[in-house]
């Protein structure tokens, strides 16, 4: 799905978090690396709505973030970097199908949905249990499996791997690269970019570089000076 | 941790409705005021404990919950001893109690997103005269019972990290940070709502 920043800036008290940036994003896997305060959740919270452009555009397949709100919420799911604060009710089957309510769906309909998901993220035995109990691998394919229940076609990610052993590292890994809906992911961990078709480097509020993986790492490299 | 007040079981006051609850709940209240007799009260607040017990609760978790609620019902039971007589504060003393105690079971064996159901069905027929979003309500509902625990659990982790760094444990030293880091998530879960598209209609 096409998404587009029209010169699209943000500021908070009148002080700039994410300079004025015009782009057009269609790729399959797009990664978003930068040093902590750079505004890469800033920038995707643009995304989907979430954040405001101070000045300028942002739609998301034709529609705008603004004016059209809930619509783009539907299309784009966003994972929180902490995504315990995601999920509102304390047993994972129950949140899951409480995401589903209030779309005019069936009982029926609203569990077996909860079911399909639960079986595509092999997560089917986790069903009953409480969020809290969850170990960080779980509750990050729980989550993703939340918001991708609902159907949207693009699906952002804030550091999807950043409290996760390295196990469970590469059980996310895979299951991002696996995705078949558009991915945008910010992250730290930069291994996960291989195979990405594009990757923005954020640095103080602007885009440093628009490339590919290896060529935005190296200029990532460049900044910190190693 | 504890995220939520309902303990997993599977004893009758689970397999309950939640709606049979809350109606019971409600007749027992209203019959707790109708009676006057100290002992008639006695007896009721045993077995209001003797259901909270059936619910397979922890004793210590059990005693946690509602202690700092007996506690405000013994002081207003003393105030009524001073003020009144004895019979008067034992009444209050066992009818406070006792409904105390019958709310506990109904929240320990009631999942969040049963009462939320329930709710939303009480409200509805008000949403048709504009007063209110039923979805709405009871998600705020749904949303203290699920985050509150949670605040209880942070409180004492703040305390734990005055302790280790050994500063004194001063309510106000642990309240303010407690402030601060609430409204932060509270802000972040207000942004996951919004992204879930929970209020979505
Ligand atoms: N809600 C907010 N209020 C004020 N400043 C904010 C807010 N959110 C982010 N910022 C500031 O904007 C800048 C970019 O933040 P952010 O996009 O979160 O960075 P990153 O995700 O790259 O670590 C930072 O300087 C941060 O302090
Ligand atoms: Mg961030």
């Amino acid at each position: 799905m096409d998404i587009v920043f029209s010169g699209a800036s943000v500021s908070f008290a009148g002080r700039p978090a994410l300079h004025p940036l015009s782009l057009r994003l269609c790729e399959r896997r797009i990664g978003i690396i930068g040093l902590n305060g750079s505004g890469k959740t800033t920038f995707a919270r643009l995304i989907n709505g979430l954040l405001r452009p101070t000045a300028g555009q942002v739609t998301v397949g034709g529609l705008d973030t603004v004016k059209d709100e809930a619509a783009v919420r539907g299309r784009a799911g966003f994972i929180f970097q902490n995504p315990q604060h995601q999920m509102i009710l304390p047993v994972l089957s129950e949140d899951i199908a409480f995401g589903l309510k209030n779309r005019g769906l069936s009982k029926e309909e609203i569990s077996a949905r909860t079911e399909a998901v639960l079986e595509r993220f092999r997560i089917t035995h986790l069903a009953g249990r409480r969020i809290h109990e969850l170990s960080g691998g779980e509750t990050q394919l729980a989550a993703i499996a939340s918001v991708l229940v609902t159907g949207p076609d693009v699906l952002i990610l804030d550091e999807p791997t950043n409290q996760l052993d390295l196990k469970n590292r590469r059980l996310i890994e895979k299951t991002i690269a696996d995705l078949p809906e558009q991915a945008i992911v910010i992250t730290h961990d930069l291994p996960l970019l291989d195979g990405f078709d594009r990757v923005l480097l954020f640095h103080e509020g602007r885009l440093e570089a628009d490339a590919s993986p290896s060529e935005a790492v190296r200029a990532y490299r460049g900044i910190v000076g190693c | 941790m504890l995220t939520g007040l309902d303990i997993a079981g599977d004893t009758p006051l689970h397999r309950a409705s939640a709606r049979l609850k809350l109606i019971l709940l409600f007749l027992a209240a209203v019959a707790l005021f109708l009676v006057e007799n100290p002992w008639a009260l006695a007896a009721a607040a045993i077995i209001a404990a003797g259901l909270y017990a059936s619910t397979g609760i922890a004793r210590s978790e059990a005693f946690r919950r509602v202690r700092f609620v007996l506690f405000t019902v013994l002081l207003v039971a003393v105030a009524n001893y001073v003020f009144h007589s004895l019979a008067e504060a034992l009444a209050v003393l066992f009818r406070l109690g006792a409904l105390v105690l019958l709310a506990a079971a109904v929240t320990a064996t009631t999942t969040i997103s049963a009462f939320m159901d329930e709710i939303t069905r009480l409200l509805r027929p008000l949403e048709r005269f504009g007063f209110v979003r039923a979805a709405d309500v009871s998600l705020a509902v749904g949303l203290v019972l699920r985050f509150v625990p949670e605040i209880l659990a942070r409180y004492g982790d703040i305390r734990e990290a005055h302790r280790a760094r050994g500063l004194r444990v001063r309510p106000l030293g642990v309240l303010v940070p407690l402030i601060i880091l609430t409204l932060k998530d509270a802000d972040t879960i207000a942004m996951a709502i919004d992204a879930r598209g929970f209020r979505r209609q």
